[in-house]
Order: structure tokens, then C-alpha cells, then sequence
């Protein structure tokens, strides 16, 4: 993961909201089931980082908590091989905060090849709401009044 | 070797005896009717009287004919043609892999967490026959309510989880629902019916056993000429007086009039909606429903779409039967006189509608007498109150003609002629047709002693007839008031305007009763009084219909109530099998309900709003955008609308919008981002939710 200072992005990107932002951020993170606070910092911090890549629509504070959203999906794709964005990358991070996986962060963010068994579960968990189509024609029957001609 | 006597021939026998019974004995009636009429010639009010005798009298003969074939189906204890009992067709798929079948449950804005215990015991009922591979589960919500649609979201997702069901249980909801149920279906079917050979139609209410289900599929595999096997849905699970006393009746005489069903049907009879297994190519081909031409209430959507598909499938050369005899289909039923009443207001327009259909090119005559039957069901309410104001009038009219006993030159007085026999034997004949049914399920429970306890023994059953006879009679002038208004405001376009039926039990309130049954009180008082100050006769007569009116207030309250259904189930009575020994799948229904072993633990708490929910909490809004179905992102001017809501929402709250405006902010995924990234941004004093 990359955990540059927080500072410098206080500094550059942060400094004009102060620290509401940062600290809705924190909570926001807190609520996607990142309890360690270090770590909830470091993900803050790493968001703040992508916006000025971020579009510059809409207000600001939200285009954070937008972020810190897209830089799970980032995550999410790369480790389940999803295309993004899709709805099965919007099914994933469902999935990954329905409590599927215990303690997400721990699992997720540990060592490459450690998390195969968080992966299992995560795909186990992804929803299918749907089939595959298959499907048929249903064409409308005429119901004509016998009195009229066919 | 002799051969067996040929189906066809069988069956035409026995439709021939039924209808000649039914004719033989409504002219019977007629016959005495009309010479108690005709010595001096037939007035206008008499002929009108004689019309409306015919109709109303054929249309009790109907039924009680049918009751009678059952109670001898039954007495007897096999029917050689019903479709259990047949053999075999020769599969038309030797090579084919074992079919795979659909369970549908179409909801809309229905109690999620019933919706979801239903099928949840169903799943468990399937599982325990070792069968569960050959089936798959649709809950296909029509919900338009946004706090229920994220609850059957959470509810579908928990039920998935808890029994391993991905791949195997589905959820969808139609972002728009065009012609209701039917188009419901119809979505499935033209979106995923290629995956399977049958569907088994459910409803929100309704609960079926794994091992019915099961049979249902082995019986359209050995009949591929079959395309619809309807099962009878005995009501259960209600605790209202009211509806303790309709489950009573419809599980005692529901039976015999099944049975009966079947004797002159066969391979001609209807579909009810629901639990009910149907071949799906068959369906497809035959069953797309066009829109009627003309304006409603004849014309537009087809409304009770299940009589016209049944018909349309018969129209093909399908075979749709009855299974009277399967058990473990269940329904639940409306808790209070006045939950009935509703639910008779959404059926009644489609019922009627079916008079047009009745008079369709193609249909088969039993199709037809099925849409006379579903128009009868309620025309049959006006009919009466018709019939009851005619002979009120009438004999007023007979009270003001002055006796002449001398005519001409004849010094010998000419004594009027009594027809008092003539008239008492009309009447007992029609309350022959009228109550002898349930005498005959009463006498049934003889020669069963295990359903004989189950009803609580003969006397409670007994006793229980009799308690539910006074209940209908009491009733049955209400349901005739409330009928014909339905059918008067449809005839004349005219909107109701009662708020949705609650499945629910809950009990009516005095200013509740005092609403819906004022105005029978006010009608039974004046028609009362006027009877007895101009007819004194005919007001005894009048008695027990007069007595259903004015009592409508306490009847409808008291038979509301649950410590009474309660209290009666203590005392042994109106009890039925499904009470005394719940079947495993009933009693796994009420475990469900009773525990909430959520495996979300989104589930194990009631916000105050699953809509607010959808927005804040980053689990329901991630699963229900990713529910959302894929679409083209919003045109400029509906931007600018979602724009409007969401500062809407901001600024009043939650609470200003309407549910449909609602549904349309968590229906778009770029809104629902938004909102939620708006929450989570903004000290929760400035964000109103």
C-alpha cells in the first residue's frame, strides 16, 4: 500500500477544509470496517492523494468520500480480476462490507499470497441476482369478440 | 382382456350427467315458481322475478351439484380420473435431462420478512425430499415502495447466505411494472424461461411442501400433454375470529368442492393465480396477454390474467387440471371483514372483464362457463340485492289488491287459491342447494376418524357448522352490499377509494367499522322499517338479511378480533387439520417468524428506514447499487429533476419526499453515490436524514 506522510497532503490538499475533512474521511473508513485507527489514517491519506485526478465536479468533501470508495474498487479489481468500473466490481465491495470476510483489512491487506482464503470468501460472497439469460418469445395471442371477422 | 372404458367417453358421461342435473333441477324450481305465477298471467315485476330466479338459482345449482359429485368422489374414495391417478402418457423426452424447475414468488410491497420466512420454510421443506437440485427460486418484486425494496434486498441476500442459495436463488426487481403480475411473470419468462421446463406460480402469502412440489413435477413429467396442474391452497396461519371461521369453511367444504371441481372439469379446469405448476414452452407460446381494445372496465390490461391463460392454453389443445387431491398447498387469507371486502375490490374488475372474454373467438365452452362463473362471482351480489328489492315490491303490490270473491252472476263465492305449498317448497329447495353442502362435509368426517379428531371431533365440528352458518348468514348481506358497489362504481368508472388491503392480522377499529359499514346499518334500518310498516309479512321473511345489516358494525369488529379466534380455538371450534397438526413446513414458517437469526447483521436491527439506510450505510448502498439493473445514465432534464430531489431531500428531509420520488433517487446508482458520499461528508446536523 502506499503510505507517503499525511503531512505533506495536509499541506497541499487538505489545508483548505482542515481537519473535518480528514476526520469524515477517518470515520468513513471506520464505517467500511477499517477499526485500526493508524491504518484508517494511512487509507485517508491515500485518498486525499487521487483527488487531483478526481474530476472537478461536485463539492469537494463528497468527491472524498467518492475517492476513498474508488480506491477500494481499485483494490477489489486488481485482486479479483474484475473490470472497473462493472457491476460485479459494485457487487464485490458490497460483498467485501457485508462481513463475509472477518476483519477485512487485516486479511486483505496482508502479505501477497496470504489472502487466498479472504479471496475464496470474498468470491463466495459476491451476490448473483440473476441467471444467465435464456431467453423465450411470448408473443401477444389475439382475443377477438366472436362476432367480429377473423 | 377387456378395455378400459375410454377417458373421452367417461368424461363427456360425466359432463352430461352434471349439466343435466343442474338444468333438470333449476327447472324443477322454475316450474314452481311459475305456477305460483301464472293463474293470472305474468306481470311485468313477475317475469323480472322469474329472470333473475333462473340466473341466481342455476348459479347455486352450479355449486351445489359440484359439492355433491365431491362428497361421493370423496365418500367413495377415488376419482379413476383424476390426474394422480392416471397412467402414464409416453414421455415425449426419452433422451432429455431431468427437468429443472422455477419457483416464482411475484411480490409487491409486501411484508418482506413473511415474504422471505415463506420461502424460506419452502426451501427447507424441498431440501428435506433431496430434491433441491432440480429447483431454483425467483423472488420477482414489482415493489415500488423504496423502504420495502431495500428490505427484500437485505431479506433475499440474508436468505442466500444462510442456506448457500447463490446460484440457486434470484432476485429481481422490474424497474418498471407494467401490466402487474402478468407482466411480472412474463418478464421471467422471456428473460430466463429457456432455463427451465416448469414454473410453480406462488403467491406472497403462499406456502407449499417440498414433497408437493416434488409431485407436482413427476406428475407433468408423466403427462407431457398436461400444461397446467393446479393445487387446491387451503387457507392457514390467521387468528382473527373472522378468519378462523373462513378457514374452517373453506378446509371442510373447500375439499368436497375440489373434489367436485375436478368430477366435471377434468382436463378442462382453471388456473387460480397461484400454486399451481406450469409447463413453460406451452405458456410461452400461447399465454403473452394482449391489451383489450376499448377503455376499461371491459377493455385495456387483462386484469385476473390466471382464467385466461387457462383458457388460452386450453384454446391450444393443453390440458390444465386440478390435482384435488394433492395436499401441502397453502394460502393465508385476509384477516377481517373488511381486508375481505378490499381484496374483493382488486379481483372484481378483473372478473368482470372476463364477460367480454366469455363471447371470444376460439375458447372451448367449459373456458367460457369459467368467465361466466368469474363474472357470476360477483354480478351474482347485484343480482340478489335486485332479486330481494323485486319481491319486496311485489308483494307490497299483492298487499294493495283488494280480494274479489264474487264474480259476474255466480252467487258462489270464488275462494283465492293458496300457494303458500308452492312457494314454502321454492324456498326449502333453495336452502337445500344453499346448506346441504355443508351437512355433507360434516357427514364425511364419519368415515374418517383421524380427520374426525382433527376437526376436534364431531360434536366440535358440528357445533362449529353451525356457529359458521349463522357467521355467513350474517355476513353474506354485507358481502352483497359491498359487491355491488364494487361492481356499480366499476360499471361506472368510478374509483373506490380504499387505502391497500393489510395481509397482516390486526383487529378494526369502531371508527374503521363505522366507515366501511355505516351506511349497510343506515340501508338495513330503512329497508327494515319500511317492511314492517308497509309489508309486515314479507318483513319476517326479511329477517335474517335485516339482521346482517344493522348487526354489520359489532359483527365486522367482534369477528376482527384475535382474542376471540383465540378464545374459540380453546373452546374447539372451527378448528382445522392444518391447527391441530401443523405440517413441518407450517411450523418451520412460524419458527422463522418467531427468531431472527439474520445472518446480516444489517438485518438484526429495524431502522427507522431502509431508504435512509440505502443511503447511509456503505453495505446497503453498495448491494443495492449493484442490484440495480444496467441502463442508459439520465437524460439532461431528468438530471436536472434528480438535481431538484436531491436538494429536496437535503434541505426537508427524507420526510417531504413521496415514496415515489424516493424510489427514483435510490433507482439511479450516480444519485445514490452521491447522496451517500454527501452524508458521509457533512456533519450529520447538516444533512437532515
Amino acid at each position: 500500500m502506499d503510505r507517503r506522510p499525511v503531512n505533506t497532503l495536509r499541506s497541499s490538499l487538505a489545508a483548505p477544509f482542515g481537519e473535518p475533512l480528514l476526520e469524515s474521511l477517518k470515520a468513513y473508513w471506520a464505517a467500511l470496517g477499517v477499526s485500526d485507527p493508524n491504518l484508517a489514517l494511512a487509507l485517508s491519506e491515500q485518498t486525499l492523494r487521487r483527488l487531483p485526478d478526481f474530476p472537478a465536479e461536485g463539492e469537494f468533501a463528497a468527491r472524498t468520500i467518492i475517492a476513498a470508495g474508488e480506491l477500494l474498487d481499485d483494490w477489489l479489481a486488481a485482486a479479483l480480476d474484475l473490470p472497473r468500473p462493472s457491476p460485479a466490481l459494485t457487487a464485490a465491495r458490497a460483498a467485501l462490507l457485508s462481513g463475509a470476510v472477518p476483519d477485512w483489512p487485516a486479511a486483505l491487506f496482508a502479505p501477497p499470497g496470504a489472502a487466498g482464503i479472504a479471496l475464496d470468501r470474498l468470491r463466495a460472497a459476491i451476490a448473483e441476482p440473476t441467471p444467465p439469460p435464456s431467453p423465450g418469445v411470448m408473443p401477444a395471442q389475439r382475443i377477438e369478440p366472436v362476432w367480429k371477422r377473423s | 382382456m377387456t378395455q378400459p372404458p375410454s377417458p373421452i367417453m367417461g368424461h363427456t358421461l360425466r359432463r352430461m350427467v352434471f349439466f343435466l342435473l343442474v338444468t333438470l333441477t333449476t327447472l324443477v324450481a322454475l316450474g314452481l315458481l311459475v305456477s305460483v305465477f301464472q293463474p293470472d298471467g305474468f306481470s311485468p315485476m313477475e317475469l323480472l322475478l322469474l329472470l333473475l330466479y333462473t340466473i341466481l338459482f342455476s348459479w347455486i345449482c352450479i355449486s351445489f351439484w359440484t359439492a355433491f359429485m365431491g362428497f361421493w368422489v370423496i365418500l367413495l374414495g377415488r376419482d379413476r380420473w383424476a390426474i394422480s391417478r392416471q397412467s402414464p402418457d409416453t414421455p415425449p423426452y426419452p433422451a432429455a435431462p431431468p427437468p429443472r424447475t422455477a419457483i416464482l414468488m411475484p411480490i409487491y410491497n409486501e411484508d418482506s420478512e413473511r415474504v422471505f420466512a415463506g420461502l424460506r420454510a419452502i426451501h427447507q421443506s424441498l431440501a428435506a425430499t433431496g430434491q433441491l437440485h432440480g429447483f431454483d427460486f425467483f423472488i420477482l418484486s414489482d415493489t415500488r415502495d423504496p423502504d420495502v425494496w431495500v428490505e427484500e434486498e437485505l431479506r433475499w441476500q440474508d436468505m442466500v447466505r444462510a442456506l448457500d442459495g447463490k446460484g440457486r436463488i434470484f432476485y429481481r426487481n422490474r424497474p418498471e411494472n407494467t401490466s402487474r403480475k402478468s407482466g411480472n411473470l412474463e418478464d421471467f419468462c422471456t428473460r430466463w424461461g429457456g432455463r427451465y421446463r416448469y414454473m410453480i406460480v406462488l403467491d406472497a402469502d403462499s406456502i407449499m411442501q417440498g414433497e408437493t412440489l416434488v409431485e407436482m413435477v413427476r406428475l407433468m413429467e408423466l403427462h407431457p400433454r398436461v400444461a397446467l396442474i393446479q393445487t387446491p391452497p387451503v387457507p392457514v396461519n390467521r387468528e382473527s375470529l373472522f378468519a378462523r371461521i373462513l378457514q374452517f369453511a373453506s378446509s371442510l367444504y373447500g375439499r368436497m368442492f375440489t373434489a367436485g371441481l375436478n368430477y366435471w372439469q377434468l382436463g378442462e379446469s382453471n388456473y387460480w393465480g397461484h400454486n399451481a405448476i406450469i409447463r413453460i414452452q406451452p405458456f410461452l407460446d400461447h399465454c403473452g396477454l394482449p391489451k383489450l381494445p376499448g377503455r376499461e372496465p371491459f377493455g385495456g390490461e387483462i386484469l385476473s390474467h390466471d382464467f385466461v391463460e387457462a383458457a388460452l392454453l386450453r384454446r391450444a389443445g393443453w390440458e390444465v387440471w386440478l390435482a384435488y387431491d394433492l395436499e401441502g398447498s397453502y394460502e393465508e387469507i385476509p384477516p377481517t371483514l373488511i381486508d375481505y371486502a378490499k381484496r374483493d375490490r382488486r379481483w372484481c374488475q378483473g372478473n368482470l372483464q372476463h364477460l367480454r372474454l366469455a363471447f371470444s373467438q376460439g375458447f372451448n365452452a367449459l373456458s367460457r362457463l369459467h368467465f361466466l362463473m368469474g363474472v357470476m362471482s360477483y354480478a351474482a351480489s347485484p343480482l340478489w340485492l335486485l332479486f330481494l328489492i323485486a319481491t319486496g315490491v311485489e308483494a307490497y303490490l299483492q298487499t294493495q289488491q283488494e280480494l274479489v270473491y264474487f264474480f259476474g252472476e255466480n252467487w258462489q263465492p270464488v275462494w283465492p287459491v293458496s300457494f303458500a305449498v308452492e312457494m314454502t317448497t321454492v324456498l326449502l329447495v333453495t336452502l337445500t342447494m344453499l346448506f346441504l353442502p355443508k351437512l355433507l362435509a360434516l357427514l364425511l368426517l364419519l368415515k374418517d376418524s383421524r380427520l374426525r379428531r382433527a376437526y376436534g371431533g364431531m360434536l366440535g365440528a358440528t357445533l362449529s357448522v353451525i356457529l359458521e352458518t349463522i357467521f355467513s348468514v350474517l355476513t353474506a348481506p354485507v358481502l352483497m352490499l359491498f359487491q355491488t358497489k364494487f361492481v356499480l362504481a366499476i360499471l361506472m368508472r368510478k374509483a373506490v377509494g380504499w387505502p391497500p388491503q393489510q395481509r397482516g392480522d390486526h383487529q378494526t377499529g369502531f371508527a374503521e367499522a363505522v366507515l366501511a359499514h355505516g351506511g349497510h346499518t343506515v340501508i338495513g334500518l330503512i329497508a327494515g322499517t319500511l317492511s314492517y310498516l308497509h309489508v309486515p309479512a314479507f318483513f319476517w321473511w326479511f329477517t335474517p338479511v335485516l339482521l346482517g345489516l344493522g348487526l354489520a358494525i359489532p359483527v365486522s369488529m367482534l369477528s376482527s378480533s384475535m382474542a376471540l379466534g383465540r378464545g374459540s380455538r380453546q373452546l374447539g371450534l372451527f378448528l382445522t387439520p392444518e391447527e391441530t397438526e401443523p405440517p413441518t413446513v407450517l411450523r418451520d414458517l412460524e419458527d422463522g417468524l418467531s427468531k431472527n437469526e439474520s445472518v446480516l447483521p444489517v438485518l438484526r436491527e429495524t431502522p427507522p428506514s431502509r431508504f435512509v439506510q440505502a443511503l447511509v450505510d456503505p453495505y446497503v448502498n453498495a448491494l443495492h447499487r449493484s442490484l440495480l439493473p444496467e441502463r442508459e445514465p439520465p437524460g439532461k432534464r431528468r438530471r436536472h429533476y434528480l438535481e431538484g430531489l436531491i436538494h429536496q431531500l437535503e434541505e426537508e428531509g427524507p420526510g417531504s419526499l413521496s415514496p415515489a420520488q424516493k424510489r427514483e433517487l435510490i433507482a439511479d446508482p450516480d444519485t445514490l453515490l452521491r447522496l451517500h458520499a454527501l452524508f458521509w461528508s457533512r456533519p450529520p446536523a447538516k444533512m437532515m436524514l
